[in-house]
């Protein structure tokens, strides 16, 4: 009867300590998305409120009488620095800098990893590491000498506007941190490409070839087509990290109009006159997240899987 | 002059050569088969041809044009990759009419083209789906498509059948077999299989090492090998190399096999090459084919010299249309084919018919034919 009766035990026993430990890892994994989301949560019901119910209130309480006028006074008329007409220009101001950054930086990177996959030169592998090695590059280290660079370039751009009337840009604070950012991206989305390309078929390259498809003929009908996965991931990369930066932003456009969101949403924090409008704040630093968001909610519709089948093999 | 003309090919990357001087040639609408083992430089030597690989010297012609320092697509050739390599993100008819398109070719007639090359190939229904929607043979014969439609000079394939299964295989081969016979292009074709390479070619070149080893009509490669590797390489079963020695009377050279556990065969060699005699008392390479190695019945009746020798088998193998019989010959294994139905018995001692007409002989020292 024993012998009969212990395995079963056993069994059961097995089955208990399997549900303990998936309830304390649940539990865990609970908590701790617990203690992600709650400056989250703070942020959002805080954006909500009157002034009135958060001096007098708690901060975890849903807001009593739910107002946007935070929101649109975030937007609108919030006061950065001695201006007070809201973050809206800023925002534009990020919109601006962000989407050519994002997009040259990732047409680059795409062009380098086909140059470096597919038509390999002499040297390849180790300009391939040098641009690896720009990833490694600490942002605080190339402060100073890219404010030399970019001193120049703005005293070059004042040569031109009055040699020849126009400026092409050049010293223009949003050229500037698009500039900046392009060169600091490429590195990245070059690591990038170059992997997706690396095992991408060189067979497909070299029947456009025999087809006559020329350099850019085949860049951009055979490759980029069937880039769409590493593309997405380049583009929520990039868009994130420039959209969030503020170390290059500050520094290079760190004051009038022509600052991105970054700094404004800063200069919007750190007001010393009157009250510290807490649910305009958490409404500006909402505001100021919602593009990465939104990237991430649209571009990883178009994350598919399985592009690359039926191109070769069975 | 031939249509296909290369001299003295070398292509050397860095210090390793690749290609050793190639001389090959072939005729207007031939199908030419280079074959031999991985590695060997057969499809380095396609890529020259193709333009997708420079080469370090010698000279490519394609009708009486030198084409080696031409751009792939000014050389009037048309490829079809081992992988297919079928543009994933268009469509079959895309697919096909891409080179047109770059070429610049109107729309209107690269419909038409389209669809000339959609009914030879019988591929009409699929024009409008992508490659994933494809089967293995459907991608092929889209692959081919794409080649077909460019009307070139010189059609080349890279093992076009290696990625199919075994049956497809067979089937797509007689049906390239058949597009050869009735288009009457020029094909240069790529396989380590040696059974495509006799079957489609009118001149195969086995490679080895960067070399041709041998250039020539599929019979000539299978009746007269030139050297040990060529011999070995083509045919299935192999050809059977059995260490013999040359020994000789008065009348005349005799191949003598030695045996386990009892006294040699000699079979004695009423037509032996002229060569044959230096290597009397010498030790020789003595190659037949299994086909050439049978039961006194099933000998060929034609066959001028036959000599039959009481073996002993070890072996039976029945492969359904044949019956293979291994027995041991000068240590070595040695295949005879039979009619599938023979009787013959594992551990007994049958007597085998050796066609010495077919026989063929190599020096061991050069692995050369001697003739």
């Amino acid at each position: 009867m024993s012998a009969v009766a212990t395995p079963a035990r056993q069994a059961s026993g097995g089955v208990n300590v399997k549900l303990v430990n998936r309830i304390v890892i649940y539990g865990l994994l609970a908590l701790f998305a617990l203690f992600y989301l709650m400056p989250l949560f703070v942020m959002l019901v805080t954006s909500f409120k009157t002034m009135d119910e958060i001096q007098n209130g708690n901060m975890l309480a849903l807001p009593k009488a739910p107002t946007f006028d935070p929101w649109l006074k975030a937007w609108g008329e919030t006061c950065v620095g001695l201006t007070c007409a809201g973050i809206k220009g800023y925002f534009w101001n990020s919109i601006k800098m962000v989407v050519p950054a994002v997009l040259i930086s990732t047409m680059l990177g795409a062009l380098n990893g086909y140059v470096l996959t597919k038509w390999r030169f002499r040297g390849a592998t180790l300009v391939f590491g040098l641009m690896l090695f720009a990833c490694f590059i600490p942002f605080q280290s190339v402060l100073l000498p890219m404010a030399t660079i970019l001193g120049s370039v703005g005293r070059f751009g004042v040569t031109l506007q009055n040699s020849i009337g126009t400026s092409f840009g050049l010293g223009n604070s949003t050229v500037n941190l698009v500039f900046v950012h392009v060169v600091y991206g490429i590195g990245f989305t070059t690591l990038f490409f170059r992997n997706y390309y690396e095992a991408f078929p060189t067979e497909l390259v070299k029947a456009a070839q025999v087809d006559g498809a020329s350099f850019f003929q085949i860049f951009r009908r055979i490759m980029l087509p069937n880039s769409m996965p590493i593309f997405v991931v380049t583009v929520i990369y990039q868009f994130t990290n420039i959209w969030n930066d503020f170390l290059f932003a500050s520094a290079y456009a760190g004051t009038g109009d022509s600052m991105p969101m970054t700094v404004a949403l800063n200069n919007v924090v750190n007001t010393s006159t009157g009250v510290v409008e807490y649910n305009v704040n958490m409404a500006a630093a909402m505001i100021a997240a919602l593009p990465t968001l939104l990237v991430y909610v649209l571009a990883g519709r178009y994350f598919v899987r399985g592009l690359m089948a039926g191109a070769v093999k069975g | 002059m031939a249509f296909l003309e290369i001299d003295g090919l070398r292509k050397r990357f860095g210090q390793v050569e690749i290609l050793k001087g190639i001389d090959v040639e072939l005729e207007k609408g031939g199908f030419l088969v280079l074959v031999g083992p991985s590695g060997c430089g057969k499809s380095t030597l396609l890529n020259t041809i193709a333009g997708l690989e420079t080469i370090t010297s010698g000279e490519i012609r394609v009708d009486g044009r030198a084409i080696n320092d031409l751009h792939p697509s000014k050389r009037d050739i048309a490829m079809v990759f081992q992988s297919y390599a079928l543009y994933p993100n268009m469509t079959v008819a895309g697919n096909i009419s891409f080179g047109m398109e770059m070429r610049g070719v109107p729309a209107d007639e690269r419909q038409k083209a389209i669809d000339k090359v959609a009914k030879v190939l019988q591929i009409g229904h699929l024009l409008k789906r992508k490659p994933s929607q494809l089967s293995g043979g459907q991608r092929q014969r889209v692959a081919m498509g794409r080649a077909l439609v460019r009307d070139p000079k010189l059609f080349l394939f890279d093992e076009p059948l290696s990625n199919l299964d075994a049956k497809l295989r067979v089937d797509m081969r007689i049906e390239i077999k058949r597009l050869h016979a009735t288009t009457g292009t020029t094909i240069v074709y790529v396989t380590h299989d040696q059974i495509e390479a006799m079957t489609l070619a009118t001149k195969i070149a086995v490679m080895r090492d960067g070399e041709v080893q041998q250039f020539g009509t599929p019979a000539e490669i299978y009746n007269n090998p030139a050297n040990i590797f060529v011999a070995d390489f083509m045919g299935s079963p192999a050809m059977n190399l059995i260490p013999a020695t040359i020994g000789g009377n008065g009348s005349g050279l005799a191949v003598v096999l030695q045996r386990e556990a009892r006294e040699p065969i000699s079979l004695p060699m009423a037509n032996a090459p002229a060569g044959l005699s230096a290597f009397q008392g010498k030790p020789i390479i003595f190659g037949v084919r299994p086909e050439a190695l049978t039961d006194p019945e099933g000998a060929e009746r034609n066959a001028s010299h036959i000599a039959t020798a009481d073996c002993h088998i070890e072996v039976v193998e029945p492969a359904g249309s044949d019956t293979f019989a291994v027995t041991n010959l000068g240590g070595k294994g040695v295949v005879a084919r039979l009619r599938a139905d023979a009787n013959i018995q594992p551990g007994t001692s049958t007597p085998l018919a050796f066609n010495l007409t077919k026989a063929v002989f190599f020096d061991p020292a050069t692995e050369n034919r001697i003739r």
